[in-house]
């Protein structure tokens, strides 16, 4: 009795067990229909296989819908770098030079506020050490100018008797009192 | 080794391995690689968002399988229900890249569009079952597991699938 297709089919992918395979080899060994049958079912199985989408077809894609990934999926390393160079790059130079600004204001504040002798001043701050030595600095105040309508005649008068002038009051002309 | 679909480098592991096995699936399903292309991304985005655990890189894959195949078996039927209304849906022409001969690719072209014609006229549960045996690495028993049916099942599709093939193709 010959081997049905169904068996056949089975055989040709591999996934009969024993002891039927053994059965089948020995029998397509004697059966030339058989054999036949069976090159038929293998051409069409190998016709099948050939329509298979080929490796470079399936590449182009899988690389696109990767990139898709990369992009939607999987940012987080790329875009935690990115916001730490802008970071860097927006924010961290103006802090520098704030800083910077502050440590000088501070630096020369010091010099002011509690001073130094010159010869340390001359070492830290050879240009400007001189004129930032204690002695140098004055306090100064506000001050009003003063003219002659700031004080009274009877001040002025003895003001300068005491520098020693002699002083002679004249009245030119009196507007009688009404 | 555990997949977790969420981790970056287990996702990318299981889509280097599975991502040209569903390409194959897919399209031999739809008859359509930019479809199918469509539909393994949709895939491997409902993967990768669900963040699920997986015992194994071959539990992912039969997942993966799973759902690129229920989508592509969606879009089957919603295409052959727009065929209905619109006479003849205009078939996306498949993309080579042309580093053999003219000829030998006609050929190859010919009989693709031939076995495909084919594949698309058999009843659905036959074409998934001869699609994954013809066009995957899959034996007997991991179709089975894919598609939640018994080998002996798996086993009379892919013979009854090949039968109807031969007809339609010798008809030709």
């Amino acid at each position: 009795m010959c081997v049905d297709d169904e068996l056949l089919n089975t055989y040709l992918d591999g996934e009969l067990d024993e002891p039927w395979r053994t059965q089948v080899e020995e029998h397509l060994g004697y059966c030339n229909a058989c054999r036949q049958r069976l090159d038929q079912l293998r051409q069409l199985q190998q016709r099948i296989a050939s329509a298979v989408l080929s490796d470079e077809d399936i590449s182009q894609r899988q690389a696109r819908v990767l990139a898709y990934f990369e992009k939607s999926r999987f940012p987080m390393k790329d875009k935690k770098m990115h916001i730490f160079h802008k970071k860097v790059k927006v924010r961290l130079v103006p802090a520098i030079m704030t800083t910077a600004a502050a440590f000088v204001v501070v630096f020369i504040g010091a010099f002011v506020l509690f001073g130094t002798n010159s010869s340390q001043a001359q070492d830290i701050l050879p240009g400007i050490a001189t004129p930032m030595d204690s002695a140098n600095v004055r306090q100064v105040s506000e001050t009003q100018s003063v003219t002659l309508d700031s004080f009274s005649l009877e001040q002025i008068v003895q003001h300068l008797d005491a520098m020693g002038y002699a002083v002679k009051l004249e009245v030119k002309a009196v507007t009688p009192l009404e | 080794m555990e997949i977790q679909s969420n981790d970056e480098h287990a996702f990318k592991q299981v889509y280097e391995q599975v991502f040209p096995i569903l390409m194959r699936v897919v399209y031999h399903v739809t008859n359509n690689q930019d479809l199918a292309e469509e539909i393994c991304q949709e895939a491997f985005i409902r993967f990768f968002d669900k963040g699920m655990v997986f015992p194994s890189l071959n539990d992912a894959k039969y997942w993966l399988i799973r759902v690129s195949k229920n989508l592509a078996i969606n879009q089957v039927k919603r295409k052959s229900r727009e065929m209905v209304m619109v006479d003849k849906l205009k078939k996306y022409p498949t993309s080579h890249s042309n580093t053999k001969g003219g000829e030998q690719v006609l050929i190859e072209k010919e009989t693709r569009k031939q076995v495909q014609d084919a594949i698309e006229q058999l009843p659905e549960k036959f074409r998934l079952v001869i699609v994954m045996k013809e066009y995957t690495d899959m034996d007997y028993k991991q179709i089975a597991q894919v598609l939640h049916i018994s080998e002996s099942n798996v086993k009379v599709r892919v013979y009854r699938a090949r039968k109807m093939l031969e007809s339609l193709l010798t008809q030709e």
